[in-house]
């Protein structure tokens, strides 16, 4: 599964972080390809390329505040989360994106 | 990345340790550590920064499980932006993620105008560490100052 991601938390010093850093750990185990756009204090870093959302299966929203550039997902699964679920469980609810968007490809055929 | 043990050190030092919290309660603990960052001479004013990390606490548990909670407060009564960590002996109540105490705080202090993203990077890399279930064991078990400083400055030691 091809997934891009922004993460933002309400403070955007940590939790964002933390978020980015659990989703890349656990798509490396489950074999997915991850790209992660962070919106911090700091700014936006690792911005999301149009080519890696073009060819994303699905967007994760794992955000606890309104975050820009939202309208660049309109054509792919979005799915939103709070970074606290992320930060818990990065590994389940991966697994459970993917069962999703399964569903969904499958519902269109 | 050889500069790597330099540049953490920026935003702790051994001042900003206290191996064995007193505290018995979340709000003991942010005024303990919050102490060691006036004495350090990184906040102007205890008290008011101690409210902005409240706020923040309002916002969403900052328990990330494992026995760490990691409060932070972005505030103007912030001199320079540092991290303070305490160990406790006993587990103190605290809203987490798995619901259960914890034995490690780290306390971010965070400068209002972000003027100086090279602290923000630091403190981001620490948080990266803190995915890292091998660094929460590690730093639940360091015995010394100099333990915590080398695991956060990615100095494995022995």
């Amino acid at each position: 599964m091809k997934i891009v991601c922004v993460c933002a938390c309400t403070s955007g010093i940590a939790h964002t972080y933390l978020a980015k850093a659990k989703l890349e750990k656990a798509a490396k185990e489950l074999g997915d390809e991850i790209h992660v756009e962070t919106q911090g204090t700091i700014g936006t870093e690792n911005a999301l390329t149009p080519e890696q959302i073009a060819e994303a299966d699905v967007a994760l929203l794992a955000v606890d505040i309104a975050t820009t550039g939202n309208e660049r997902f309109k054509n792919i699964p979005t799915v939103k989360v709070g970074t606290s679920l992320v930060v818990k469980a990065p590994k389940q609810l991966l697994e459970r994106i993917e069962e999703e968007v399964k569903e969904r490809k499958s519902q269109k055929e | 990345m050889a500069d790597k043990e330099i540049n953490i050190a920026k935003v702790i030092n051994l001042n900003l340790i206290d191996l064995h919290l007193n505290g018995k309660t979340k709000k003991d603990v942010i005024k303990e550590l919050s102490t060691l960052l006036k004495e350090d001479d990184d906040i102007t004013n205890t008290q008011d920064f101690i409210d902005d990390v409240f706020l923040r606490e309002e916002e969403g548990e900052t328990g990330i499980g494992q026995g760490v909670a990691i409060p932070h407060g972005k505030s103007k009564a912030v001199k320079n932006t540092m991290i303070a960590i305490g160990l406790s002996d006993h587990p103190i109540p605290w809203e987490t993620l798995d619901d259960k105490p914890v034995t490690a705080v780290i306390l971010f202090a965070v400068r209002n105008q972000d003027a100086d993203t090279l602290h923000l990077k630091l403190l981001q890399r620490v948080a990266i560490l803190l995915s890292d279930d091998d660094f929460i064991d590690k730093l639940h078990a360091a015995k010394n100052k100099k333990n915590v400083i080398d695991l956060l400055c990615g100095n494995k030691g022995r």
